[in-house]
């Protein structure tokens, strides 16, 4: 960070001490490169300091005042607690890259559940039954990404629709009875999934990072996870350049799908049985992770590392709560409301934030920094 | 040192103002210039920022009761900037605004309206799916008994039409009109606010001569009421025509205010342009070879382009003109395939299939579309992201799938290199590069495709002069290596300059073809508005 900004200064001092008035006659406009832009403004540190700096002080506090919080059985329950969040907020943040949200994903997963939960009562073994999950989580996710890609339905409405339609699917199809699993024998390797470790760590610990890991190369490194970033900055002129955009919103919406299957085998094995109810709040906490990471509504801009952080914020949150002694009743409050503050972080530091509210608190921090 | 070199001003802007002037109202028994008093509005050092451009720097100025002042300068000189600074909608970033000699804060348009300051702008500002009285009317309907008191409102919009004398049924949606009937909806609205500032951004530009010519006689009148108006126009002679005073902008800065009534038009570009003229363009000699495009009955299914044919030859630059609306950019979208067209098209010989901007790019047609930020540009990504668009999918740039990056990085380092995109490096997000850097960043990616044939559309829009003159280097270094180039441009000056040929569009069909090194900026601007060739009297 500190070489790119040396090398921005330098740059655009020669840049404008460079011009030849006389010969070209005209006057170089003063670029404000990234150089100048005040620390808000930077990209990077904008979308991440926000909840880096959050995530500290939570985690300092709580570090100080309660001797509990710090313990690695502690933190490892945050990870257990919020680790359906982590996977289903891997695809969100595909759909974001794209500028859209999943509203179904919480009723995607508890298709999924539903799928899991009844093949293994139908007997099938524990893999056959995981690749069912996946499966149905993706064909749930295609059916999404045919309506917005393709036939160009906004994903507002589609994922609205398919919100109601899988969640009463499920209702439907189980007659509102929860399936119980602990006395399938065959359920029992989805719950050591789900719930064992392997030395310290446990397994899903680990199944997250590895998923977070291939989801960054995909989205950094092949021509598709550039393709995700172009429809999202500017979805004309990634059509212009011969990026197929039907094509790569049906595979984001697809992903998400998969990612809804996954969830759902973590989901059941922690719970011991496929639930037929789906919680609108599972909804609503992958949707803030991903946007407290720093992630833009417009698409285009943002990355996992953000999503991770968001998503592990939220978690260390609740955990705090629930340590202090806060009802569980005030989660949503608190939640909703860092919301507020990160997505007003993000507005303040677009310079797009054209109001009298935004100039002073702009040349409130600019001061602070200065 | 300020020299015009030519008899003839060499500049599109104000040879465009001479070509496309066919008006002719002498206001000269008119010219009352009061400028005694206080000046009613007082802008003094108004500093405006954009991301990667300071698009106002220090720039001043004063408004009088019953004056017309015309704010000129080149494209991208600021003064709609300056306007909308004045109007409220945007705010700037230093500097003060006096009206009446107290210091204020506008804020927004609405503040604005209160104040007595409105705004007929560039862009149109009306709500479409509404009736004419509404948009009027819109935010001071009046209110009778029973809600919206209509028959007043109809009345009221009446009142205002006839002012400015617009032939416009007040009841139908403004939908249905075209671009110069809302155009003069809008001209209706903002005098009917009976403010004591009025901007005119541009607002004969959409108007036909008759209606211009009522606007002017309106001017007249609102200025004899001690009304202060803001005037700002491609068309010189209007300037001429109306305007007392001018004040002269260039790239952001305040260069000067003059008497018009005592400065001439060779002047006036001068203090413009400020600087010699001459080797804009630069054209060179380049060898035109073969057939190379040929185009037979193009028509676009939205009928904006009609059974368009023509062929372009190698290293030929071909420019096409016409009015804006006319199904130019059309044109140039349906051959790339980014708009569904018909029509039989030729490259090499070989038919192109259209429909799909995929199949323009394999078949060798490169696209620089007209509007940089909506259809081109990545804003919030890096410049190297932004350059590798069109070329990581192709087999030099990607294995399996995987960008390779370390090629990508050469080329795009090759692309800034050749191209001299100022930058502080690749990873620069693109919306902190100045407008003239991000058209080159877009023309260095649709140039490192090594196309055929490229269509260029308003290359050098919303671009410094210094950044022009490069970008019509780097046309002819294409041009050079054999790739026909098709260049659409609003800016006569530029085609004339630079094309080898020029075709003339009207209404979506083809009505002319002129050699620029004989024709004149008038015959091509006649043929543009009337779709008919121009007949000279001698």
């Amino acid at each position: 960070m500190t070489t790119v900004s040396r090398e921005n200064v330098s740059n655009s001092t020669s840049g404008v001490s460079g011009v030849d008035k006389g010969k070209a006659g005209f006057v170089l406009k003063r670029n404000r490169d990234a150089g100048s832009l005040s620390i808000w403004q930077r990209p990077s540190v904008g979308r991440l300091g926000g909840v880096i700096i959050g995530l500290v002080a939570v985690c300092v506090y709580m570090g100080a005042t309660n001797p509990l919080f710090l313990t690695w059985g502690n933190i490892l329950n945050i990870f257990r607690a919020q680790s359906v969040i982590f996977i289903l907020a891997i695809g969100m943040t595909f759909v974001v890259l794209c500028g859209m949200l999943d509203l179904s994903v919480a009723s995607a997963t508890g298709v999924a559940s539903m799928v899991l939960g009844m093949s293994i009562e139908a007997g099938t073994g524990p893999i056959i039954a995981i690749i069912l999950a996946v499966i149905a989580g993706l064909l749930l996710g295609l059916i999404n990404g045919f309506l917005v890609g393709i036939v160009r339905i906004s994903w507002f409405v589609t994922t609205l629709a398919t919100l109601s339609i899988y969640a009463s699917m499920i209702l439907a199809v189980t007659r509102g009875s929860t399936i119980s699993l602990f006395k399938y024998d065959s359920f029992k390797i989805i719950q050591h999934l789900a719930n064992r470790d392997i030395g310290p760590v446990p397994i899903v610990l680990i199944a997250i990072i590895a998923m977070y890991l291939i989801s960054w190369f995909v989205l950094q490194r092949t021509t598709f996870g550039r393709a995700v970033y172009a429809v999202g900055a500017n979805p004309e002129a990634a059509r212009l350049n011969g990026i197929n955009v039907p094509f790569t919103l049906m595979v984001v919406f697809a992903i998400a799908g998969i990612t809804c299957g996954v969830g759902a085998i973590q989901q059941t094995g922690r719970l011991t049985a496929a639930v037929p109810t789906t919680d609108p709040n599972q909804m609503l906490a992958v949707i803030a992770a991903v946007l407290i990471g720093g992630m833009s509504l417009k698409g285009g801009e943002g990355g996992l590392l953000g999503t991770f952080l968001g998503t592990l914020f939220l978690g260390v949150i609740q955990n705090s709560l629930t340590l202090q002694g806060i009802s569980a009743f005030w989660q949503g409050t608190v939640t909703g409301s860092i919301l507020i503050l990160a997505a007003g972080l993000a507005v303040m530091r677009q310079s797009e934030f054209d109001t009298k509210l935004g100039r002073n608190l702009r040349a409130l921090f600019k001061g602070k920094k200065s | 040192m300020l020299t015009v070199t030519r008899s003839r001003p060499r500049n599109g802007f104000i040879e465009m103002a001479l070509a496309l002037n066919t008006i002719h109202v002498d206001f000269t028994q008119h010219r009352v210039v009061i400028m005694n008093g206080k000046p009613l509005v007082r802008m003094r050092g108004i500093t405006k920022h954009f991301p990667g451009v300071m698009a106002l720097h220090k720039v001043d100025l004063d408004l009088y009761p019953g004056e017309v002042h015309a704010l000129v300068g080149e494209n991208g000189s600021g003064k709609s900037t300056l306007c909308k600074c004045l109007y409220g909608m945007h705010t700037p970033d230093e500097g003060t605004i006096e009206i009446d000699g107290k210091v204020t804060e506008i804020g927004s348009p609405t503040r604005a309206l209160q104040l007595g300051i409105a705004a007929i702008t560039q862009e149109l500002t009306l709500a479409p799916p509404l009736s004419v009285t509404e948009n009027i009317l819109m935010g001071r309907l009046p209110m009778g008994r029973f809600g919206i008191d209509w028959k007043k409102a109809h009345a009221l919009a009446r009142e205002a039409l006839d002012q400015v004398g617009a032939i416009i049924d007040e009841t139908c949606q403004v939908s249905s009109l075209n671009v110069e009937l809302q155009q003069e909806v809008e001209i209706a609205r903002a005098v009917s606010t009976k403010s004591r500032v009025l901007i005119l951004d541009e607002a004969t530009s959409s108007l036909s001569e008759d209606a211009t010519e009522r606007l002017m006689v309106k001017i007249k009148q609102l200025m004899s009421q001690g009304v202060a108006i803001v005037f700002i126009s491609h068309r010189l002679k209007e300037i001429f025509q109306c305007c007392q005073r001018a004040t002269v902008l260039r790239d952001g800065e305040w260069v000067d205010v003059l008497d018009v009534d005592g400065t001439s038009e060779t002047e006036l570009v001068s203090k413009m342009v400020g600087r010699t003229m001459e080797d804009l363009y630069g054209k060179r000699p380049i060898e035109i070879g073969d057939k190379l495009l040929e185009v037979k009955n193009l028509c676009t299914i939205d009928y904006t382009v009609k059974n368009v044919s023509f062929e372009v030859r190698r290293g030929e630059i071909l420019g096409l003109a016409a009015l804006v609306g006319s199904g130019k950019i059309q044109l140039g979208k349906a051959l790339f395939g980014a708009i569904p067209a018909v029509g039989d098209v030729f490259l090499d010989g070989k038919p192109v299939r259209l429909g799909a901007p995929t199949r323009g790019m394999i078949a060798g047609i490169g696209f620089v579309p007209d509007d940089r930020k909506n259809g081109a540009l990545m804003l919030c990504r890096s410049i190297r992201h932004n350059l590798s668009l069109p070329w990581m999918m192709t087999p030099d740039f990607c294995r399996f799938g995987l960008v390779r990056t370390r090629a990508e990085m050469m080329l795009a380092n090759e692309c800034m290199r050749q191209f001299a995109v100022r930058a502080p490096s690749l990873n620069t997000q693109i919306v902190n590069l100045s407008g003239g850097n991000q058209q080159k960043v877009i023309l260095a990616r649709c140039f490192a495709m090594k196309p055929q044939i490229v269509v260029l559309a308003e290359p050098t829009r919303g671009i410094d002069v210094g950044a022009k003159s490069e970008v019509y280097g780097f046309i002819q270094d294409l041009a050079e290596q054999g790739t026909g180039i098709i260049m659409i441009s609003s800016e006569l000056t530029e085609l004339l300059g630079l094309a080898d040929r020029v075709l003339v569009m009207y209404q979506g069909e083809l009505c002319g073809e002129y050699d620029p090194r004989v024709a004149s900026e008038e015959d091509i601007a006649h043929a543009a508005c009337t779709g008919k060739v121009l007949v000279r009297g001698d």
